[in-house]
């Protein structure tokens, strides 16, 4: 089983296939079902986000190890226009186009970490992980 | 991991206490004990050499001369092995190189204590005869230096403190495992979910409700709502003492994903106290129904199903 | 992955048969609101049993399939949320606005029972 799968985000079918991916690394993770759809969702959101803003992008699903504990780590990035304003994004209750917006507070509460660098007109990354029980 | 709270080890010995450099060098800082103190006892360490027999056996007699003390010495072979450990550990005194290594070995031997079951206070006795029996050996072996014999006295003083510091530390390292082990067995168990009639659960939670305790609940709520097909849910929080913030928008987060399962949520058990919390910390509850015990909420749980329960006029006969 | 639609009497049933794409969800509204017009259905059940993922789009599209059918004179219900996927909404704080839900399709078409006070079967 490989460390590390890229899965490359361009229409919305990827971000199923992105999202079915992760299912599969969770269950050898041995998480909970709950937590891999939680992990799903997450990465439905931010999938999402480069679909629609960057038109292409990535996502890397990562296996990671911190001391005796396993964990699941999704990095989403795109090289598209970036965000102006991180923090507004991060806001509960943000929207840009009159709809829940990034969905980027969400996201970080279904995951253990998380992490946004952004730069406009260079690109954002997203890097969030999720702790196996 | 903070770097003020200990580590935990896989020694042979199984799960030790540790401490890093950094707070080793804040804790010789304290006691100011320094490069002087470690000259001083090397200084003495031919002392200690020529004393060493009669500090030991004089240490096992007050030991053997109490019977808290005298019953972890009943075996021959165990008292003598214990000697010469001692023996050891009282030279190491006067050693130098109180290194990282040192406390290391400090730690295994409290934890040893610790799970022998020696008391601390007997831990403590110990080390005070150390220090009055080894005072009077300096006082005799420097008696033309009685200075040089009490600035000694102090660097050993400031020694056995460290020591001792590091074996009380072992010894709540211990208890704080105990009890966290308990707590994590009492999460463990899973939380009850009662049918109580078709299409009625009944969740009683009991005692303290952390995060992690709140989302399993609901998670085993959420499952057993579909195993029951339940249509009502009351939670009885009857047994719960606190309720903050977090907790409280669990129980929302709780009664919303149920209702996105067709079901509705009781919360019932809401004692006047916990009601004036939530009113002060601005708690809505919303659309959420509670009812101050359990009874009522039974009985609102049976309108909402359809049902009634009505007393008949002959009651079936039975032996009273 | 399609969510065929089912006539039954007065009532159309949509089946969601796993993970939707946002054109799936898309195109759901867009039959729906077809559906619903030409049989002049007085009750819409979207069953989502088998929908592993709700996240903000899917919300959102629910939300509005909701509002339309209401606008339309007609009830609408989702059933099926699974509890993976009902703790996963509320962690995201997404909400269906009080839209009625059940438990499954049988549960929902007797929720729609009570609601609309008449027969399932038209």
């Amino acid at each position: 089983m490989a460390d590390e799968i890229v899965v490359p985000v361009r229409a919305d079918v990827d971000v199923l296939i992105a999202r079915q991916k992760a299912r599969y690394l969770a269950a050898d993770l041995k998480f909970s079902s709950g937590d891999s759809t939680l992990i799903a969702t997450a990465i439905s959101e931010v999938a999402r986000n480069i679909v629609i803003y960057a038109g292409h992008g990535e996502i890397v699903l990562r296996l990671v190890q911190k001391g005796r504990r396993r964990g699941l780590c999704v990095i989403a990035r795109d090289q598209g226009p970036g965000i102006a304003d991180i923090s507004r994004a991060m806001e509960d209750g943000h929207s840009t186009s009159g709809g829940l917006g990034l969905g980027l507070p969400g996201s970080k509460r279904l995951m253990d970490e998380f992490e946004i660098v952004s730069k406009l007109g260079q690109g954002t990354s997203i890097t969030m992980t999720k702790w196996a029980p | 991991m903070d770097q003020q709270s200990p580590a935990m080890s896989d020694s042979p010995y199984g799960d030790v206490l540790e401490i890093g450099e950094e707070e080793l060098a804040q804790r010789k800082a304290f006691l100011q004990f320094g490069d002087a103190d470690v000259a001083a006892l090397t200084g003495i360490n031919d002392v200690a050499r020529r004393y060493a027999g009669t500090v030991i056996e004089d240490f096992y007699a007050h030991l053997l001369a109490f019977e808290d003390t005298r019953a972890f010495f009943a075996d021959p072979q165990v008292l003598q092995h214990v000697k010469n450990m001692q023996k050891e550990y009282f030279l190491r005194l006067t050693q130098g190189n109180y290194d990282l290594a040192y406390t290391q070995n400090r730690l295994k031997v409290g934890t040893i204590h610790e799970r022998l079951g020696l008391p601390i206070k007997s831990y403590l006795g110990m080390y005070n005869f150390y220090l009055r029996n080894v005072a009077a050996k300096l006082i005799e072996a420097y008696d033309k230096q009685p200075a040089q014999a009490w600035s000694s006295f102090l660097s050993l003083m400031k020694l056995t403190f460290l020591d001792m510091g590091l074996a009380i530390d072992t010894y709540v390292y211990a208890r704080e495992r105990t009890v966290r082990e308990q707590q994590e067995a009492i999460q463990d168990l899973p939380t009850p979910v009662l049918p109580f009639r078709e299409g009625l659960l009944i969740v009683p939670i009991i005692g303290m409700i952390d995060a992690q305790r709140a989302r399993q609940l609901t998670q085993q709520l959420l499952s057993s709502i579909r195993a029951n097909r339940a249509k009502v849910v009351i939670i009885d929080i009857t047994g719960v003492q606190t309720v903050d913030t977090r907790v409280a928008n669990h129980m929302v987060q709780t009664v919303e994903a149920a209702r996105l399962m067709g079901a509705t949520v009781i919360i019932a058990g809401v004692s006047p106290e916990i009601a004036q919390t939530m009113v002060t910390l601005g708690i809505d509850l919303g659309r959420i129904a509670t009812v101050g015990d359990l009874q009522n909420g039974v009985e609102m749980a049976e309108q909402l199903s359809g049902y009634k329960v009505t007393r008949t006029e002959n009651p079936p006969p039975h032996s009273s | 992955m399609r969510a065929p639609i089912l006539k039954q009497g007065k009532i159309l049933i949509a089946t969601v048969q796993g993970s939707l794409t946002d054109a799936d969800l898309v195109q759901l509204r867009e039959e729906l609101a077809n559906d619903v017009r030409r049989y002049r259905s007085s009750g819409v059940i979207i069953d989502v049993t088998l929908l592993d993922v709700m996240d903000s789009f899917a919300a959102r599209t629910l939300r509005g399939i909701n509002a339309m059918v209401r606008l339309l004179g007609a009830t609408s219900i989702i059933v099926g949320i699974q509890p993976d996927v009902a703790f996963a909404m509320v962690q995201l704080g997404l909400t269906l606005e009080g839209s009625p839900t059940a438990l499954d399709l049988q549960d929902g078409l007797l929720l729609l029972q009570r609601i609309q006070g008449t027969a399932a079967h038209g």
